[in-house]
């Protein structure tokens, strides 16, 4: 029994010395505030204040080492907590503002390359207008040029419709005088012709028109000297000529048989320039005359009866066609 | 006899000194200026409009007056270590508003930085 009341005893004081040292709640919350907070950002954002928490907390343990149911460890350990708190709570601030400083500087960072990109998009954007402008200048430029271009080329397809209206009309004018001038060239022709068939005999050969005027009529026998009936038949012949003075004549003197062919061929030549000379005379081109000694060589009868001979003594006037007139 | 006298004398000078020591630190007035001026500071930096500093500052407030219950009462150690709450409460009612303004500027902070990478990707 007395054992039994022994250890009641024993039990008692144990437990009475537990309760002793049994911290109070004040300091219980203080030593987990600041094991939080020593944990957390406090430790490097807010020393200072944690060293102050610590400080605080280290009053409260001596206080409690001392008098641990006293009403000033309580208070000491319950400034522990606030100061714990507190240095938490700086912490966080001190994380804050790091956090607005570095929102701040991405915001301003963010501006500038805005503004930057907004410079480079007006650069871009007065680049591309400046182009577009430029461009426009070009196409301006451009349909200016063809609008000039097309105004000269009317201009010029209006001078060329004007200039082939007017060598057609030319060139009508030129067929219309040209075939006028034909049909006088004709008429003249016809005219002469007739006029020459009057004359001599006229035959129309392939060199030309050919006026065979008698040599007994011209000249007396042997001789180059024009008679004076046969000028008045000359006269007769130019005024014919003249009609047609743009055509190229060949006086053509021939004999007959008899004599030498050097004779025959020094005698038909001056007959020949006889007749040139007076036709030249009266009038007609000297350039479009030739005259040429054609000798005995040429007969158109046979020598061998006396109007033969009378026929191949003579003067032909080759009035050349008119193509080979121009040709020449 | 002479000795007995100047004997006499101080002691009562020393019971004289001690009881003038005696009243006067029974006396002394209650130093809150560092509470009280730690409760303005936490009115003035808004703390009634953040709940967690605004129940702070209302322990402060309670602390101070309980201190000051304490120190009327003659319960100086007691009214001190009150006081000592209440500037502690005070001083975080004051740390905590701050920490409230600075969280809300971070917090714009990162909004607007948010909104305008949105607004610009």
């Amino acid at each position: 029994m007395k054992t039994k009341q022994f250890l009641m005893i024993v039990l008692l004081a144990a437990l009475l010395a537990g309760c002793a040292t049994m911290p109070p709640n004040e300091l219980v919350d203080a030593r987990q505030a600041y094991q939080i907070a020593s944990e957390g950002q406090a430790a490097q954002l807010a020393p200072a204040e944690l060293h102050k928490a610590k400080d605080a907390l280290n009053l409260a343990e001596q206080s409690f080492a001392k008098d641990p149911d006293s009403a000033r460890t309580k208070d000491l350990s319950y400034v522990a907590l606030r100061k714990a708190e507190l240095a938490g709570v700086v912490g966080a601030m001190a994380a804050d503002t790091s956090r607005k400083d570095r929102a701040g500087a991405a915001f301003e960072k963010k501006q500038t390359e805005i503004v930057q990109q907004g410079k480079q998009d007006l650069r871009d954007s007065e680049k591309q207008t400046a182009e577009a402008r430029a461009e426009l200048d070009k196409q301006a430029a451009l349909k200016e040029a063809k609008e000039k271009s097309d105004a000269e080329l009317a201009v010029v397809q209006a001078n060329k419709e004007k200039a082939d209206a007017d060598l057609l009309k030319q060139q009508a004018e030129t067929t219309n005088q040209a075939k006028q001038d034909l049909r006088d060239s004709e008429q003249r022709t016809a005219e002469a012709r007739a006029e020459l068939a009057r004359i001599g005999a006229v035959k129309e050969e392939e060199r030309g028109l050919v006026v065979t005027l008698s040599g007994g009529v011209l000249f007396r026998s042997a001789d180059s000297t024009l008679l004076t009936s046969a000028q008045v038949k000359l006269d007769q012949v130019a005024k014919a000529l003249l009609t047609v003075r743009e055509r190229n004549i060949i006086v053509e003197g021939h004999t007959d048989s008899q004599g030498s062919i050097a004779y025959n061929q020094g005698l038909s030549q001056r007959r020949a320039d006889t007749v040139r000379d007076y036709l030249i005379l009266r009038g007609y081109p000297a350039a479009r005359i030739q005259a040429h000694g054609m000798g005995k060589g040429s007969p158109i009868a046979n020598n061998a009866s006396p109007e033969g001979r009378a026929n191949n003594r003579r003067v032909e006037i080759v009035i050349e066609r008119e193509m080979q007139s121009s040709n020449r | 006899m002479r000795q007995v006298s100047k004997i006499k004398f101080i002691v009562f000078a020393m019971a004289v000194a001690a009881t003038t020591i005696i009243a006067g630190c029974s006396s002394a007035p209650l130093r809150t200026e560092a509470s009280t001026s730690g409760i303005r500071a936490a009115e003035e930096v808004g703390a009634a409009k953040v709940p967690q500093a605004s129940l702070h500052l209302q322990l402060a407030k309670e602390e101070l007056a309980q201190a000051k219950i304490f120190s009327a009462k003659g319960e100086k150690k007691k009214a001190a270590s009150m006081l000592l709450r209440a500037e502690a409460d005070a001083e975080l009612a004051v740390v905590l508003s701050r920490e409230d303004a600075e969280k809300t500027e971070a917090n714009d902070a990162v909004a607007r930085v948010r909104q305008l990478r949105q607004d610009n990707p």
